[in-house]
């Protein structure tokens, strides 16, 4: 946003004659510049604010965020055939495979996420999802249900941690990094951000993965709020946040007319059948990555267990919205408020 | 979306009596109305391929993937090299004549086509010959190494009324089908560049043990390197891209500049290992173009720039420049620019978007199933039964080869190179 000479001048005649309070909110007009860039990836849009930049800086940074996150959605995708992810899927049924240092770490970190949530955290169920795309509950007495139900589980992958190679018990498992990717991709622009100093970001990644770097431009914490799908445009809960990020999962798809329909995407690993319940969880942390992970799982967990994971963080805020009864009922896992 | 053969009937079929198929690309609608196919021995199309070095074994391996159910015959093979000639006796279990010299083939065989896949400098002559001789002829690219040897094929194809196909195989690509039905309907905007490459990292040398660049054996084999015989790269590799560029433009350039040189495989070669080349089209339109053989980085590429988006060819991606905001957005950029800080219900489920076409980075045809040259190889048979083959598909190939001769000329004078009138057709 290029001023010309003429609008600062203007700027400086207007501040000489105006009271503090508006000289402020012309200071941000004229000065706050404010870079907005985006692109696909990942099946969604990734929607970047930087704010208080020069355009041609912004758009470096804007341009290395882009190239990370397409670099990382090409390893850990399972839709693009020559990902380390789908190699993996390929070879590991039959064969040890060795995986890079950063698959390694990354399947770690998902491992410990599994222990953490008691299993809820499982990336190896699209088996079962598509199992249940279009089939009633009571399929669950079938031998293909309980085929999958025996065989998939992120305890049947094993990894060596000397060779750093990954196998799979069974020929069935499949690793899917859906409920990962977008907040490891946060995670790694979170860093990138910091390293660019770049005091203040705005970064929406399909919306539900958000990370607000630094402080909102007008001073104070960025606030995050959480849209009442049944009152669109309308916040239920509002995160604040500075150097952090929101992460949401939901088990519906939102239609065109408002209504929630379930996606059945969320298994629960411990009845291998899709959470029914219309729900969603936002989880805020520092961490995008590990808000990412611990919003899969808590779709799944009861509410004690969630509280006992959240009792192990600091500053980790939860809140599952329940949409079941037509409308939305908040919960927040705010100690005050549910003693 | 998955290319089978029953997948690429449909598409074609749907868009019978298109401006795309009756302007942009009437070859394909061949598929849908194939020459009747009589099983009698009299109904026999009879080939011969004249050059059977690597792309030509590759030829005859598709025709011969056509035999039945064409009900064709390879019924001459020729090829000077000796290893060659065999290999083809070989290739054709003995069945096929064979023949050191094309002269004695098309005067001792009752032919009906060619398949003609000689060096460049070889491909004039023989094409000539047999149209005269009242033989269709598909050749391979590009199409002679003189800019008089491709105006005598073309007109050798124009007296003598007979067929005349050049080997630009992505012609009949049904991801290029896919793309130009694309381009046509304007899913990426107004097109205002095109930028190719083709960047590998070999030292090119096809055939070793010659005895190195300037023996006479090495002249014959490796006759790439050869500036009697070949533009390089520009003619080998460049040729296709330039065909491309003039179909997705539906017009040929107004002038080309350009520079080369060889700056690393410096072997005793005559031809560049690395040139670049702007070719100016109408519209105001530019298409930049670059070739490499000691870097693969950036491997190949056709890259459609659009105004809404680009179009890859040649990996069939396809991009969009700009997604939609979501709702919140703009109230949070109009926060900012107030200098207020309110809550923004911005967070919640994924957005997806509505349908899978809008991505970035979405595959025009990720399974793609199809062999684009034997798809070609089908159609030339069709078209030898019809008689006739569209005229679009010999001016395709006609201008792709003058303008990679011009693109030659204007890296080695370094000026801007329009095309001469006597070659205007």
């Amino acid at each position: 946003m290029q001023k010309s000479k003429e609008d600062f001048t203007d700027f400086i005649s207007n501040r000489l004659i105006r009271t503090e309070k508006e000289d402020l909110k012309y200071y941000y007009q004229y000065m706050k510049n404010i870079y907005h860039n985006r692109f696909f990836a990942m099946g969604t849009r990734f929607h970047t604010l930087l704010p208080g930049m020069d355009d041609d800086t912004a758009e470096r940074v804007f341009y290395l965020m882009k190239d990370e996150v397409l670099r990382i959605e090409k390893k850990l995708s399972r839709f693009i055939p020559e990902s380390d992810i789908s190699r993996l899927n390929k070879s590991a049924k039959e064969k040890p495979v060795i995986v890079d240092d950063e698959l390694f770490d990354i399947l770690n970190a998902c491992r410990f996420c599994w222990d953490l949530t008691d299993g809820a955290f499982d990336l190896t169920l699209r088996p079962l999802m598509d199992f249940w795309k279009n089939q009633p509950q009571s399929n669950a007495e079938n031998d293909e249900f309980a085929q999958l139900k025996k065989n998939l589980g992120l305890q049947h992958v094993n990894v060596d941690d000397d060779k750093k190679s990954v196998q799979f018990s069974n020929n069935q498992i499949e690793i899917d990094l859906g409920g990962f990717g977008k907040g490891y991709a946060l995670e790694k622009i979170s860093n990138l951000l910091k390293d660019a100093s770049v005091e203040s970001a705005f970064i929406s990644f399909g919306e539900s993965s958000v990370l607000a770097a630094g402080n909102h431009p007008a001073g104070n914490s960025w606030k995050i709020g959480m849209n009442d799908y049944l009152n669109p445009g309308k916040s239920i809960h509002e995160f604040r946040v500075s150097g952090g990020s929101v992460s949401t999962s939901s088990n519906f798809f939102v239609t065109d007319n408002g209504t929630l329909k379930n996606h059945r995407h969320v298994i629960d690993p411990e009845s291998g059948k899709p959470i029914e319940q219309l729900r969603s969880v936002s989880v805020c942390s520092e961490s995008p990555v590990l808000a990412e992970m611990l919003s899969t799982a808590f779709l799944i967990l009861p509410d004690k267990k969630i509280e006992k994971v959240k009792e192990q963080y600091d500053n980790l805020e939860v809140i599952s919205v329940d949409y079941e009864s037509g409308e939305a009922t908040v919960k927040t896992f705010d100690e005050h408020q549910t003693a | 979306m998955y290319i089978d053969r029953k997948k690429f009937l449909e598409m074609t079929a749907a868009l019978a009596g298109s401006s795309l198929l009756t302007t942009t690309m009437p070859w394909f609608s061949v598929f849908n109305n194939p020459a009747p196919v009589g099983r009698s021995a009299s109904d026999r199309v009879r080939i011969g391929v004249i050059g059977v070095g690597s792309r030509g074994r590759a030829l005859l391996l598709n025709l011969k993937e056509l035999e039945k159910s064409l009900n064709l015959e390879i019924a001459a093979v020729c090829d000077t090299y000796e290893p060659h000639y065999e290999r083809a006796i070989e290739l054709t279990d003995g069945e096929a004549e064979a023949f050191f010299d094309y002269r004695e083939m098309i005067e001792n065989v009752d032919l009906d086509g060619v398949v003609i896949a000689t060096p460049l400098h070889e491909h004039a002559q023989p094409t000539i010959d047999c149209l005269h001789a009242g033989i269709d002829v598909f050749c391979e690219k590009a199409m002679a190494r003189t800019l008089d040897g491709v105006k005598g094929m073309y007109d050798a194809y124009k007296e003598s009324g007979k067929i005349l196909l050049i080997g630009h195989q992505r012609l009949f690509n049904p991801i290029y089908l896919e793309a130009m039905e694309r381009l046509e309907r304007g899913d990426i905007g107004p097109i205002t560049m095109l930028r190719a490459w083709w960047h590998r990292n070999t030292d090119w040398v096809f055939y070793r043990g010659t005895g190195g660049r300037g023996t006479e054996l090495d002249r014959q084999r490796n006759w790439r390197f050869y500036d009697e015989y070949s533009a390089g790269m520009i003619s080998e590799l460049g040729s296709h891209h330039f065909q491309v560029a003039n179909w997705v433009l539906g017009t040929q350039p107004l002038s080309v500049m350009g520079s080369g040189s060889i700056n690393h495989f410096d072997d005793g070669r005559e031809v560049y290992d690395n040139f670049a080349l702007v070719f100016k089209y109408p519209e105001k339109i530019h298409f930049t173009y670059d070739c490499i053989t000691s870097n693969k980085h950036n491997g190949m590429q056709v890259q459609v720039l659009g105004n809404d988006g680009t179009l890859e060819l040649e990996s069939n991606m396809q991009f969009e420049e700009f997604p939609a905001d979501p709702p919140a957005i703009q109230d949070l950029i109009e926060d900012i620019q107030d200098g207020e800080n309110d809550a923004i219900p911005i967070g919640g489920a994924t957005w997806i978007p509505d349908a899978p076409i809008r991505l970035g980075g979405d595959y025009i045809s990720p399974d793609y199933a199809m062999n684009d040259t034997l798809l070609y190889m089908e159609g030339f048979i069709n078209f030898i039964r019809k008689g006739s083959a569209p005229e679009k598909l010999t001016t395709e190939g006609y201008h792709a080869s003058i303008w990679t001769l011009l693109a030659e000329e204007a890296t080695k004078t370094g000026k801007e190179v329009t095309l001469p009138d006597k070659y205007r057709i």
